[in-house]
């Protein structure tokens, strides 16, 4: 045995119930002969079943042309052998290369069909996305570092660490952590291209440098395992309908020791005086809207019980409230306003609210930012931190 | 195994990044040099680029399937040689294969016919073939997939000096 042979290679298997067959990892062999069972198992799926048949390449991230060929073959004999059947090879947009490759095979037969998982991404990332919406997540941001330059220290943050931030949306929060703490390496990665774009735009505009910005999919990542002595991801596992599985990702690219870093918030807890009771009522209802499209804004306080489930010690929690009294209340305000146009616009749009409902939905906006500039008023948005160590 | 930075690099616009050279039996030795040192120089050449984490994945792949054209070689003596630079979006690979008068000529055939712009209908027609992948095929691919430009330099007795330029940073998959 050499000290080749205890590298992770690649994992073939198939899930009758969905009649899937994946392959992950990385497929290098040799000689086909290597993956005889693999090939074999194949064989043997297809024709178990009937209808569609998946062939889930998601999670692979290197295939040689050895390999390739083998599996081709047997779905083009296969398309012959079966013609009632469809393929559909599942692709991530991640690993751009293999639905390239793959895509080849459609046009030698047409039942072969290449589909991007996730080209159709994340429920909330579409109403995020949309570049109107920047320059007040550069405000948020803005806002509740004010809170997190004395958070992150407690959390494991510090100065010549390697940090990861994931789903870094437009790279702010990167920077901001980069100019104060001094990693001393920072890959900050999101599945939104534009937003990746939008970061690398303003790092070469402020002349900031050492910060690798990454195309992927949460979820699913390319980055090895053990790499990171942080790992934050803020905001983000609320908007994901499984977050369970963000976790799983975070927790196997830190290092063990290191820390996993989450904030999440509770919309129906934002606040505002006076007018209290209509903002309560629209923040409420704001919950239910995100819960509508599978995404939870009430997770804040479930920080702790999501870190300690994915098999995190040493959980740390604790919350802060952004305010109006945070530097210029109009922030604050601005914040609120966007808020309304997204959330009471095309999402609301989007379920088919009446227009009394939204009437109502967005007079509760208004009155947050009427608190947030009133002279004596106060106006909070309040936010969850948590993180958890990965046992040695 | 060795790592220097190149000291000699003919297309001065070119700046070196790495050098790997390994004696071609210690190379042929385990079939996993490949994949090793196709995943290593690309993470070491790879993390400054706009999106090192893609940047490496595919220059792994592209890589790797060169390595594994020189660990087919038929000539078990020599060295086998590699240096990677870089000009603005472009990782020049030069990379020195140990091989026989026979391989050579093949490669010399596999250029010309990229040269003279078979290479799309040949690669695609050993997609659907019962065949398995030649080297030809995979160097085609290079061409067609990655967007490679191939070129032979300093073809003697002994080996073959492969150059291939991959603009990776600028390619949209």
């Amino acid at each position: 045995m050499t000290p080749f042979d205890s590298f992770p290679r690649f994992r073939a298997q198939y899930d009758g119930n969905n009649q899937e067959f994946s392959i992950s990892g990385v497929l290098r062999p040799q000689s086909i002969e290597e993956l005889a069972p693999s090939m074999a198992l194949l064989r043997e799926s297809i024709a178990r079943v009937r209808g569609v048949f998946h062939l889930n390449i998601r999670r692979l991230t290197q295939m040689n042309n050895t390999a390739f060929h083998a599996f081709s073959r047997v779905l083009l004999d296969a398309c012959r052998a079966r013609p009632d059947l469809k393929f559909v090879v599942i692709t991530s947009s991640v690993v751009g290369w293999t639905t390239q490759k793959f895509g080849r095979l459609s046009g030698i037969e047409p039942n072969i069909a290449v589909e991007e998982y996730d080209r159709e991404f994340y429920p909330g990332q579409s109403f995020l996305e949309d570049g109107g919406f920047i320059p007040i997540l550069r405000t948020q941001t803005k806002m509740t570092w004010r809170h997190e330059r004395t958070v992150l220290p407690r959390h494991g943050m510090r100065s010549g660490i390697a940090m990861a931030d994931i789903c870094c949306g437009i790279g702010d929060f990167a920077v901001l952590a980069q100019k104060e703490f001094q990693p001393a390496r920072i890959v900050a990665l999101d599945h939104s291209k534009s937003s990746l774009a939008y970061a690398r735009r303003v790092a070469a505009d402020f002349d900031v440098r050492g910060i690798e910005y990454t195309y992927g999919d949460a979820s699913e990542m390319l980055l090895d395992d053990d790499q990171f002595d942080l790992v934050t991801c803020r905001h983000s596992l609320q908007i994901f309908n499984k977050p369970e599985l963000i976790l799983k990702e975070l927790y196997r690219i830190c290092k063990p020791g290191g820390r996993v870093y989450v904030t999440n918030e509770k919309m129906s807890h934002c606040l505002g005086e006076p007018r209290s009771e209509t903002i309560q009522w629209t923040y409420d209802e704001l919950a239910k809207l995100f819960a509508y499209f599978n995404m939870d804004l009430e997770m804040g306080p479930k920080n702790r019980r999501y870190l300690v489930d994915a098999g995190f010690q040493d959980v740390r929690a604790e919350s802060f409230m952004v305010t109006n009294l945070d530097g210029d209340p109009q922030d604050f305000a601005d914040i609120v306003q966007s808020w309304e146009d997204t959330f009471a616009g095309e999402m609301s749009l989007r379920r088919g609210d009446s227009r009394e409902f939204v009437d109502r939905f967005r007079q509760g906006f208004q009155d947050h930012i009427f608190s947030a500039l009133h002279p004596k008023g106060y106006a909070g948005w309040p936010v969850w931190v948590a993180s958890g160590r990965k046992p040695s | 195994m060795n790592n220097a930075p190149e000291t000699q690099i003919a297309d001065p616009s070119f700046e070196a990044m790495i050098e790997v050279g390994m004696e071609i039996h210690t190379f042929l030795s385990n079939w996993r040099h490949c994949d090793c040192m196709s995943t290593y120089l690309a993470r070491m050449i790879s993390h400054n680029r706009s999106d090192s984490v893609r940047h490496s994945n595919l220059f792994s792949a592209a890589f790797n399937e060169l390595l594994e054209i020189a660990f087919r070689t038929r000539l078990p003596g020599g060295e086998l040689a590699c240096k990677v630079s870089r000009c603005g979006p472009i990782e020049r690979v030069e990379l020195i294969i140990p091989c026989t008068q026979e391989e050579q000529h093949f490669y010399v055939e596999t250029v010309r016919h990229i040269e003279e712009g078979e290479g799309r209908e040949r690669y695609l027609s050993s997609v659907s073939g019962d065949l398995s992948p030649s080297r030809e095929v995979v160097l085609l691919e290079l061409v067609i997939d990655y967007d490679a430009t191939l070129r032979l330099e300093d073809v003697n007795g002994d080996a073959i000096k492969l150059v291939i330029d991959l603009p990776l940073e600028g390619l949209s998959h």
